[in-house]
C-alpha cells in the first residue's frame, strides 16, 4: 500500500531498492523534500505553475510571498491536503504525491489554530495519537511533556474556547509536536496573533527551531518572520520562486526589483531614471536627482549606457552627512515617523515617496526640504522594463 | 431598547399579552379539565368548564393495560390506547433516529463532496417537501399495500416518515455542516484520521445542536402526523393520533378519554424536546478557529 511504484514509472529503477525499506526506517532520519514540476490548477485557473523546490533535511524553510503568490499552495500540496496536477514530491527519492496526509509523516499548524472544539485540550493534543491507537500511557506521558515544554501544562483540562489566542496557538503547535512527525509544516501561524505575542511567539520558534532536529517548512507573508526565521527564505511571487538563499544572501544580493523590495523593512525605495556617462563618471539621472554611482557598479553599468534603469535605495542607506556633492538627494519631506530612537522620514522626490531612516533622538519636524547622502556602494540598480539587477 | 420596551408596557399591551395566553393556553386547559371529568359531567351544562370533581378514571381506563393495579370498577380493559402510545414513541424514535442518521450523512455529502447532480440532488430533496401529504397519500398506499406489502406494518409507517422528514433535516443539517470550519477537517485529515473519522469523530460532535433541532423537528412531524399514519397503520401499529380519531364512532364519542390520550399525547414530545434542547448550545465552534 505505501509504496505503490507500479503506477509511477517516473521513479527511477535504480531507487526501488532504498525505497523497500520499512517505513519506520525513514522515520527515524529527516527527508530531503523534494518538488519535481510541481504544479497545480483548479480547472482552466492555473494558481501555481510548474515548481521545483529542494529543501534539505533538518532545514528551516521559510516560503514567503504576497498572498496569492501559491506559497499556501505549496504547503498544501506538500501536506497532501491538495492534489498534485502535475509533477512528483520526492521524500529523500520516494514518491509521496499520491499519499494521504497520514501516511506522510507530516505534522501541521493552521493559520487559525483549527482546534477541535468539543475536545479539551489534552485531548485536541492527543487526537492524532489516539487514532494511532497508542497506548495510554504513553499519550499521557507525551501530551503532558509537550505542554509542559509550551507552557500550558495548566490548560489541558479547558476547551479551546476558554484560551486566549496566543493559548491557542501554543496548543496548535503543542498538537504538531505530539506528533512527532518527521517534518513540520506552518502555514502562516502568528498572523493572527497581535504584534507583541507574535513578535514573543517569533522568539520561542526560533528557539524550538533550535532545540528540535526536524524539518521545517513555513509560509509567511511577513518578511521579518521569514528573516528571523529561515535557515534558507523562498521568495515566491505569482507562483515562481523568484530567489532561494539564506537571509543575508536575500538582502544583500536581491536578483531582481521584487525581491529587493519584499525583503527588508522599511522597504527598499525606487527611483527610476536613466544612465547618462559625464567627464568618464556614470551617472544615473532622473526626476530631481542626479546621482554618481561607484566605479565597481559603473563598470558593470558600461555596457547599459543610457539604459533606463531603477535605482534601488535601501532606506538605511541614506546619511545626514553628505560626503561628496554629486551622490546627494533633495528630499522634501512630507511625514515624519518618530520611533524614539530613530525616525523613518516620509519624503518625496518628483512623484515617488521615499523613506529614509533617520537616526535622531528627537523628531523631526515636517515640511521643508532635506539634502540627504547616499551611501552609492549600497545602491542596487534594475532594469526598468524586466526587473533584474544589472 | 430601553425605550421600545418602555412603550411596549402600557396596559393595551398587558390586555393584548392576556389574550394571547388565553389562546394559547386556554384549549389545553380545558383539555386538561375534560380528562379528569366523567362523561357524565361533561355532557351536564350545569357542571362548570372548570370547576368540578376530579376523576383519574379516565386515565386508569386509557392506561388500564400498563397500571400497577386493577381500576376500580368492572370495566372491560381496552388495551387499544396503551398500545397506541406504544406504537407512537416506537414509530417516532426509530423513524427520527434513522432519518438523523441518513440525513447527516447525505448533508455531509451535499455539503462537502462535489459530484454530478449534486445541485440537482439538492434542489430535489427540497422538492419533495413542497408535495403536501395529501398528494402522496393515495400513490404511497398503492405502492406500499401492494408492491411492497408493507401496509399495516411498522416498517410502512417508519419508512414514510423518513422520507417525509430527510429533505428538511438535510436542509437544517447543511446549513450547519457549511458553518464548519474547513480547516478543522484538514487539520484532522493531517493528525491521520480517515473520511469517516473525521465525519464523526470531528464534524458530527460540532454539530450536536443541529443534530438536536432537527431532531426535534423530527420527532414532532412523526409524533403528530395523522393522514399518512391512518392510511398505512393496521390494527396493531396505530398511532395514538389515528386511535383517537377511531375512537369517535357513532355510537358513543368519550370525551373523557379522548383528552385524557391527548395529554397523555402531548407528553413525550414535550420530554424529547427538552432532553434534545439541552444539546443546542450556541456557539459550539467558539474557539476552533480565529474569527
Amino acid at each position: 500500500m505505501f509504496f505503490e511504484f507500479s503506477f509511477e514509472p517516473v521513479v527511477c529503477v535504480g531507487s526501488v531498492k532504498g525505497v523497500t525499506a520499512a517505513p519506520d526506517d525513514w522515520e527515524d532520519t529527516l527527508p530531503t523534500i523534494r518538488l519535481e514540476q510541481v504544479e497545480k490548477s483548479y480547472g482552466a485557473v492555473r494558481v501555481l505553475p510548474p515548481l521545483d523546490l529542494t529543501m534539505d533535511d533538518g532545514e528551516f524553510t521559510v516560503l514567503v510571498g504576497p498572498s496569492g503568490c501559491g506559497k499556501s499552495t505549496t504547503l498544501r500540496i506538500l501536506a497532501g491536503l491538495e492534489d498534485l496536477s502535475g509533477g512528483e514530491v520526492y521524500f529523500d527519492e520516494k514518491p509521496i504525491g499520491h499519499l494521504p496526509p497520514k501516511q506522510r509523516d507530516l505534522a501541521m499548524v493552521f493559520q487559525d489554530y483549527a482546534l477541535y472544539p468539543h475536545m479539551n485540550i489534552a485531548r485536541n493534543m492527543s487526537f492524532a495519537l489516539r487514532l494511532k491507537r497508542a497506548p495510554a500511557s504513553e499519550i499521557d506521558e507525551k501530551v503532558k511533556r509537550v505542554a509542559n515544554m509550551l507552557n500550558i501544562g495548566h490548560l489541558l483540562d479547558r476547551k479551546p474556547a476558554e484560551l486566549s489566542g496566543g493559548q491557542r496557538q501554543r496548543v496548535a503547535m503543542g498538537r504538531a509536536l505530539v506528533r512527532d512527525a518527521s517534518t513540520f509544516l506552518f502555514d502562516e501561524p502568528l498572523s493572527n496573533l497581535d504584534a507583541k505575542l507574535r513578535a514573543k511567539m517569533r522568539t520561542e520558534l526560533a528557539e524550538m527551531r533550535d532545540t528540535l532536529d526536524k524539518n521545517m517548512i513555513y509560509v509567511t507573508h511577513d518578511q521579518i518572520e521569514a528573516m528571523t526565521l529561515g535557515d534558507r527564505i523562498v521568495v515566491m511571487s505569482e507562483g515562481l520562486i523568484q530567489q532561494q538563499g539564506t537571509p543575508e544572501e536575500l538582502f544583500k544580493t536581491p536578483v531582481n526589483r521584487f525581491v529587493a523590495g519584499f525583503i527588508g523593512s522599511p522597504t527598499m525605495n525606487f527611483l527610476d531614471g536613466t544612465i547618462i556617462t559625464e567627464k568618464s563618471k556614470t551617472f544615473v539621472q532622473g526626476e530631481g536627482f542626479k546621482i554618481a554611482l561607484p566605479a565597481a557598479t559603473a563598470r558593470i553599468l558600461e555596457s547599459h549606457a543610457s539604459r533606463d534603469v531603477t535605482l534601488g535605495i535601501r532606506p538605511s542607506s541614506f546619511t545626514t552627512k553628505p560626503a561628496k556633492s554629486d551622490a546627494t538627494i533633495d528630499l522634501r519631506l512630507v511625514v515624519s515617523e518618530y520611533l524614539g530612537a530613530q525616525s523613518t522620514l516620509v519624503t518625496r522626490c518628483g512623484d515617488s515617496d521615499i523613506l529614509v531612516e533617520h537616526e535622531s533622538a528627537s523628531p523631526v519636524k515636517s515640511g521643508g526640504m532635506l539634502t540627504f547622502g547616499i551611501r552609492t556602494n549600497e545602491i542596487m540598480v534594475f532594469d526598468k522594463t524586466t526587473g533584474l539587477r544589472l | 431598547m430601553s425605550a421600545s420596551s418602555h412603550k411596549a408596557s402600557g396596559p393595551a399591551f398587558y390586555a393584548l399579552m392576556v389574550c394571547l395566553i388565553i389562546m394559547a393556553i386556554g384549549p389545553i386547559m380545558l383539555m386538561l379539565a375534560t380528562s379528569f371529568k366523567t362523561n357524565i359531567d361533561v355532557n351536564d351544562v350545569n357542571v362548570s368548564a372548570l370547576f368540578f370533581t376530579p376523576t383519574i378514571s379516565n386515565y386508569e381506563t386509557v392506561l388500564c393495560n400498563v397500571l400497577w393495579y386493577e381500576p376500580a370498577g368492572d370495566n372491560y380493559c381496552d388495551p387499544t390506547f396503551g398500545r397506541a402510545l406504544g406504537n407512537s414513541i416506537f414509530i417516532a424514535l426509530v423513524s427520527t433516529a434513522i432519518t438523523l442518521v441518513v440525513g447527516c450523512m447525505a448533508a455531509y455529502a451535499l455539503v462537502r463532496f462535489r459530484f454530478m447532480g449534486r445541485g440537482v440532488v439538492s434542489m430535489t430533496t427540497l422538492m419533495m417537501r413542497m408535495v403536501p401529504p395529501a398528494v402522496l397519500l393515495v400513490p404511497v398506499f398503492g405502492i406500499w399495500t401492494f408492491q411492497f406489502g408493507l401496509d399495516g406494518t411498522y416498517s410502512g409507517i417508519i419508512l414514510v416518515y423518513v422520507a417525509m422528514n430527510l429533505p428538511f433535516v438535510i436542509w437544517i443539517l447543511q446549513s450547519f455542516i457549511v458553518q464548519v470550519p474547513i480547516q478543522l477537517e484538514e487539520a484532522a485529515r493531517m493528525d491521520g484520521a480517515n473520511p469517516l473519522q473525521v465525519f464523526f469523530l470531528v464534524v458530527l460532535p460540532i454539530i450536536k445542536p443541529g443534530l438536536a433541532a432537527a431532531a426535534i423537528f423530527t420527532f414532532r412531524i412523526a409524533w403528530n402526523e395523522f393522514l399518512l399514519g391512518n392510511a398505512l397503520s393496521g390494527r396493531s401499529t396505530r398511532t395514538v393520533p389515528v386511535t383517537i380519531v377511531n375512537s369517535i364512532t357513532e355510537y358513543d364519542i368519550d370525551w373523557g378519554v379522548i383528552m385524557a390520550t391527548g395529554m397523555l399525547l402531548a407528553i413525550p414530545p414535550v420530554i424529547f424536546t427538552f432532553v434534545a434542547s439541552k444539546q443546542i448550545i450556541t456557539g459550539m465552534t467558539a474557539g476552533a478557529v480565529k474569527g
